[in-house]
């Protein structure tokens, strides 16, 4: 049995893989080798995707298709950024996480933020 | 007389205590009685204001009478001003929770999202079943969402750089801050911090209180790893990400902390200790006893005797 927040997280892999918009059969079609899913159950899926603001539906020659709203990358950045308490919003934040070393603070986000595209380039040692 | 000496305390305990408490070495011999000392420095500060604001017009009115207002609606109003207080109080501790739980419920939906699950391994092990997450990424960095349903993330970048001991007492430090719902401490200061009037407010009890928290997790982790791992994993991962070069402000605050947490993993650095944290107990008790005995309590039987209500 596998739970739903796995089923998301595979199709959102599926779409950021693809690296452009796909239709629900296209989605099911991808995951189809590895499990066995009911083609409603990903368009499903997808809607609760759409709904949390992570995909976005576009429709294309009669056929809805799904991208995502932010590439993996970007949506990792941000998370960091906000993890290391780089958003500037006041001290609720703080309460919010707890982590293993220091924040940050709005004057390094720019320095981690221009670490992490490094990061992403792969060019980072 | 009690209203000036409340006064003074309150101004003592909110101006001039947290900066000494903050810079004060020995509270990191025993950071959870110093966790509990602040707790009782921040509560005496906050009744020491509610007390000035019900004593003032008290005293005022028995020295000099009423005067065409009347006694008891000075005092009615004195009790308002009272629960105001409390009533922002309330209000900041609400809107503080409700904001944290949101900005983690997002954040923990969108991490299960991001999610590398096959990089999971064998790590898993230390920590509450299903809660470990890895990021992609090569910036090391390890942290954890507290709550009913419980994070702890990790990059890809922390698993390739720590060695097993470290990961295992980095998880392990992160597990105690779930354990321990350091959360729910850190909740409470950061209320206290935004009830306070913005001009009058300081970030000194807040940033002081959170690096004890992170002391306290390194002292449960280093009871089952050691001191070693602990170092070893503070100064990889502090080295890549706590402070940029060009990190100013807050930048150099997080590097001071992480050296103030290495300074006491080094081998000479001394032990945690009973006798310490049982006298920082004692003066948190003291704190919030004293006054009451001193000031308050004989205000109140005095008061009590011409109540005009
Ligand atoms: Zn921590």
């Amino acid at each position: 049995m596998v739970g739903l927040g796995d089923l998301e997280r595979d199709v959102m892999a599926r779409l950021w893989d693809a690296g452009q918009p796909l239709t629900v059969r296209q989605v099911h079609e991808r995951l189809s080798p590895e499990r066995d899913l009911a083609y409603t159950t990903v368009m499903t899926v997808l809607d609760r995707l759409a709904k949390k603001g992570v995909v976005r539906q576009e429709r294309a020659d009669r056929a809805y298709r799904y991208a995502p709203t932010q590439t993996r990358e970007e949506m990792t950045a941000a998370l960091m950024l906000e993890a290391l308490g780089a958003t500037p919003d006041g001290a609720a934040r703080d309460a919010a996480l707890v982590h293993f070393v220091g924040r940050v603070g709005p004057e390094g986000a720019a320095a981690l933020r221009a670490a992490l595209d490094r990061t992403a380039r792969g060019s980072l040692p | 007389m009690t209203a000036l000496l409340l006064g003074a305390l309150g101004l003592a305990l909110s101006r001039f205590v947290p900066p000494a408490l903050a810079r004060a070495r020995w509270t990191s011999r025993e950071p959870r009685a110093a966790i509990v000392l602040w707790q009782a420095v921040t509560l005496a500060s906050v009744l020491s204001a509610i007390g000035v604001v019900l004593a003032a017009p008290e005293e005022y009115v028995r020295a000099r009478g009423a005067g065409p207002l009347g006694a008891e609606w000075i005092l009615l109003g004195a009790l308002a001003v009272a629960g105001f207080i409390v009533a922002r109080l309330l209000a900041a501790l609400v809107a503080v929770t409700g904001g944290s739980r949101r900005r983690r419920a997002r954040h923990r939906m969108l991490v299960d999202l991001l999610d590398r699950a096959e990089q999971h391994g064998d790590v898993e092990g230390h920590l509450p079943a299903g809660s470990l997450r890895v990021l992609d990424g090569e910036v090391p960095f390890a942290y954890c969402l507290p709550g009913r349903s419980p994070r702890v993330v990790v990059s890809g970048g922390a698993l390739r750089a720590l060695t097993r001991e470290e990961l295992a007492a980095v998880l392990d430090h992160e597990h105690a801050h779930l354990r321990a719902r350091h959360d729910l401490v850190l909740e409470a200061f950061a209320a206290v911090h935004r009830a306070v009037p913005r001009p009058l407010r300081s970030r000194t009890a807040l940033d002081a209180v959170h690096l004890l928290l992170e002391m306290a997790a390194d002292d449960a982790a280093r009871r089952h790893h050691g001191d070693q791992p602990l170092r070893g994993a503070l100064a990889t991962m502090g080295g890549a990400v706590a402070a940029p070069p060009e990190a100013a402000g807050t930048g150099r605050d997080a590097e001071r902390e992480r050296l103030r947490r290495l300074d006491r993993l080094s081998p000479g650095a001394p032990r945690p200790s009973r006798a310490a944290g049982a006298a920082m107990c004692a003066l948190a008790a003291a704190v919030l006893l004293l006054p009451t005995v001193a000031l308050v309590l004989p205000w109140l039987l005095q008061a009590r005797a011409g109540w005009p209500l």
